[in-house]
C-alpha cells in the first residue's frame, strides 16, 4: 500500500510537473469557465424566465446563475482531471510510455495518478468558485459546513475515475483523439451542465445516465444550492458510487486487455 | 540466467486497399531464435535494418510478447510472471527519447525510481550514486530540455540502471554521439559488465564498437539466426577472401597475364585498372593471403611498387556477406 500511495504520489508530481510549468495556466484556468458562463447566461436572457417559464419547472429562475456556475465548475473540473488523457500521445511521442510500462508499476496506479496530477488545478478552481458564488452570485445554501468539502470530493472522484477510464482507452490506439469530440461535447450537453436533465426527453434523459458527470452535478447542486443533508443526497451518493464502481471495474479490465494489445501489436511506440 | 527459446514473433499487418477495404497480412519479424544471457558477459546482436533485433530486446523485456517459443529469466517465464522479470531487466535505447525533458535529471530518475518500487533514502542513494557515476551531478537539477545529446544519453543510463537490473537491453546507446562520448560510455558498459556482473544484450551499427565490448555475438538476418561465435572466430571462420590493393607505375602484356594466371591458379579475383596519375591498380582477392606470392611475381618482372595494402575481412563484411547470402 505504501508502494501504490508512493507511486501515485510520483505520478501525480511528474504529471504536474510536465503539463504545469507556468503559472499563468492557473490564471488562464478561470478565464474560458467564465466566458462559457457569460454566454450560457445571456443565451438564457432573451427568453421568458419568469415562474410560469418552462424551465420553472425544474430550476428556480432567482437561481439560474448559480445553476450555471455549479454545472461549469463541474464541467471544467472533469475536463481539468481528464486532460491527462489526451496528453497519452506525448508519452507515445516521447517513448516514455514504454518506459512505464517496461516497469512494474501498477497500471491502475499509473491512469488515476495522471488524473489526480490536475488537483492542484482542481483546488484552485473550486475556490475560486466558492468565493465568486459568494461575492456576487449569492444563492449558496449548504446545510452545513461539511457539504462544501463534500461536493469537492464528489468531483473530484467522479472526475479522476471519469480520467482514468478515458486515459486507458488512449492506450488502445495513437487514433483514440476522436473519442474527445465523441464524448466531451455529449458530457457537456447531456450532463447537466445548462440545462437539468429532468427536462431533456426520454432519450436524452438514458445518455445522460451514462456519464458520471450528470450523478455529481445532481450531488452537488443538492449540497451547495437545496442545503440537503447527508440523509437526502445518500441515494445519489450510492447511485454515484455503483456508476464509479462500474467504470473502475472496466478501466481495470480494459488496461489488461490494452497493455495485452500493445504486446501483442507492438503498438506502443506509434505515434 | 536469461534464455531465449525457440522465439518467434508474428505481426499482423493490415494493409488497406482503397477506403473501406484492407487485407491483414503477417509479417515474420523473429523466426526459431534461441540464444542465452550470462551475468558479467556482454552479448552482440548484429543485423542489418529490420532484422529482428528491436523485436527481440522487447520480447526479452516484456514489451513484446512471442508469438512461440519462450523466455525465462532467472527461471520466471517472461510471459506468465512479467511482473518479477520487470523488476530484473530495463532497456537504453539511443537517441534522446525516453526522458522528460521539462523534468531535472534528478526527478526523472525519482519519477523512474518510484515505478520500480523505490522510495527515500534508497532511491536518494541511488539517483546520487547514479548521477555521479555518469558524472551529471552538476547538472542534476537542470531541465533535460537544456542537456547537449551526450548528456541525454548519460541519463538514459542512468534511468536505465535505475532499478540495479541483472538484464541490461542496449539499443544503439551511441546512436549519434560525438567519438569522444562514445568511448567513454562504451567504458561503462564494459565496467557494468566486469566489475558489476550484468549480463548486457547490445544492438549496434557500429561494428568497431561490437568487436571491442562483446564477448559473443549473434547474427540475425530477416530473424533468424544465421552465425553465433566470439567476434574474432566470426570473422575468421566466415571471411570470405583477402583483398590486396597494389599500385604499380606501369604494366606490360607479360605481367598482365602472369597476373591473371596467379589469380586463376588461386581461384581469385582480379580487377585492374587505370587510376587518374597514369598509374596501375591491382586489385587482387583470394580465399588466401596472396601477399607473398604477388610481391614474388612483381619482383620478377621488376616492377615498383609505389604502394600495397592489405583488407582483412572485418565483422561488418561477415554481417554483410552472411544477409546476402541469404537474401539471394
Amino acid at each position: 500500500m505504501k508502494i501504490l500511495l508512493a507511486q501515485l504520489w510520483a505520478e501525480i508530481k511528474k504529471e504536474h510537473r510536465h503539463s504545469f510549468h507556468s503559472k499563468m495556466i492557473y490564471f488562464s484556468l478561470l478565464i474560458w469557465p467564465a466566458i462559457m458562463f457569460v454566454t450560457a447566461y445571456y443565451s438564457f436572457a432573451p427568453f421568458r424566465m419568469g415562474a410560469d417559464s418552462p424551465l420553472a419547472r425544474f430550476i428556480d429562475p432567482d437561481q439560474l446563475a448559480l445553476f450555471l456556475l455549479t454545472g461549469y465548475l463541474g464541467y471544467i473540473f472533469y475536463w481539468c482531471l481528464v486532460q491527462s488523457a489526451w496528453q497519452m500521445s506525448f508519452e507515445r511521442q516521447a517513448g516514455t510510455m514504454e518506459m512505464i510500462f517496461i516497469s512494474p508499476v501498477n497500471r491502475l496506479t499509473f491512469l488515476y495518478g495522471r488524473s489526480l496530477s490536475s488537483l492542484v488545478q482542481g483546488v484552485w478552481l473550486f475556490f475560486c468558485f466558492v468565493l465568486l458564488a459568494l461575492l456576487l452570485v449569492g444563492g449558496i445554501h449548504a446545510s452545513g459546513w461539511w457539504a462544501i468539502p463534500l461536493a469537492f470530493l464528489v468531483l473530484l472522484i467522479s472526475a479522476v475515475v471519469w480520467g482514468g477510464f478515458l486515459s486507458v482507452l488512449f492506450l488502445f490506439s495513437r487514433d483514440s483523439s476522436f473519442l474527445y469530440t465523441v464524448l466531451d461535447e455529449p458530457m457537456l450537453i447531456f450532463s447537466g451542465v445548462r440545462l437539468p436533465p429532468l427536462a431533456f426527453p426520454f432519450w436524452a434523459k438514458l445518455i445522460s445516465l451514462c456519464f458520471p458527470l450528470t450523478y455529481a452535478l445532481r450531488l452537488v447542486r443538492s449540497l451547495m444550492m437545496e442545503g440537503a443533508g447527508i440523509a437526502a443526497v445518500g441515494t445519489d451518493l450510492g447511485l454515484l458510487g455503483i456508476v464509479l464502481l462500474l467504470l473502475v471495474a472496466a478501466t481495470l479490465f480494459l488496461v489488461k486487455r490494452a497493455e495485452r494489445h500493445m504486446k501483442e501489436t507492438g503498438n506502443m511506440v506509434l505515434y | 540466467m536469461l534464455i531465449v527459446e525457440n522465439v518467434r514473433k508474428v505481426y499482423r499487418v493490415k494493409e488497406k486497399n482503397g477506403w473501406f477495404s484492407g487485407k491483414w497480412t503477417e509479417v515474420e519479424a523473429v523466426a526459431d531464435l534461441s540464444f542465452r544471457m550470462e551475468p558479467g558477459k556482454i552479448i552482440g546482436l548484429l543485423g542489418i535494418n529490420g532484422a529482428g533485433k528491436t523485436t527481440t530486446i522487447k520480447m526479452c523485456s516484456t514489451l513484446l510478447t512471442p508469438t512461440s517459443g519462450t523466455i525465462t529469466v532467472d527461471g520466471y517465464d517472461a510471459v506468465r510472471h512479467d511482473r518479477l522479470v520487470k523488476s530484473r531487466v530495463n532497456m537504453i535505447a539511443g537517441g534522446e527519447r525516453m526522458l522528460y525533458w521539462r523534468l531535472t535529471a534528478r526527478e526523472n530518475l525519482q519519477y523512474f525510481g518510484s515505478l520500480y518500487g523505490l522510495a527515500g533514502s534508497e532511491l536518494r542513494e541511488r539517483i546520487q550514486s547514479l548521477l555521479t557515476q555518469v558524472d551529471l551531478l552538476d547538472a542534476a537539477d537542470t531541465p533535460v530540455e537544456r542537456y547537449s545529446k551526450g548528456m541525454k544519453q548519460r541519463l538514459q543510463i542512468a534511468r536505465g540502471l535505475i532499478n540495479d537490473p541483472r538484464y541490461l537491453f542496449l539499443d544503439e546507446p551511441t546512436l549519434g554521439l560525438d567519438a569522444p562520448i562514445a568511448r567513454q560510455l562504451r567504458k561503462h558498459v564494459k565496467e557494468l559488465a566486469s566489475e558489476r556482473g550484468k549480463a548486457i544484450l547490445l544492438t549496434s551499427h557500429y561494428i568497431q564498437e561490437v568487436e571491442e565490448l562483446c564477448d559473443e555475438v549473434y547474427i540475425i538476418n530477416k530473424g533468424r539466426l544465421v552465425a553465433h561465435d566470439t567476434p574474432a572466430h566470426l570473422t575468421q571462420s566466415l571471411s570470405q577472401q583477402t583483398t590486396l590493393h597494389v599500385e604499380i607505375p606501369a604494366l606490360g602484356d607479360t605481367l598482365d597475364h602472369d597476373l591473371r594466371q596467379l589469380a586463376l591458379r588461386h581461384g581469385g579475383s582480379l580487377d585492374i585498372s587505370l587510376t587518374p596519375e597514369q598509374s596501375w591498380e591491382i586489385t587482387l582477392s583470394a580465399k588466401m593471403d596472396l601477399t607473398a606470392p604477388l610481391l614474388s611475381l612483381l619482383a620478377a618482372h621488376q616492377s615498383a611498387v609505389l604502394r600495397l595494402h592489405t583488407k582483412q575481412p572485418t565483422l561488418e563484411d561477415v554481417i554483410l556477406h552472411m544477409a546476402d547470402r541469404r537474401g539471394a
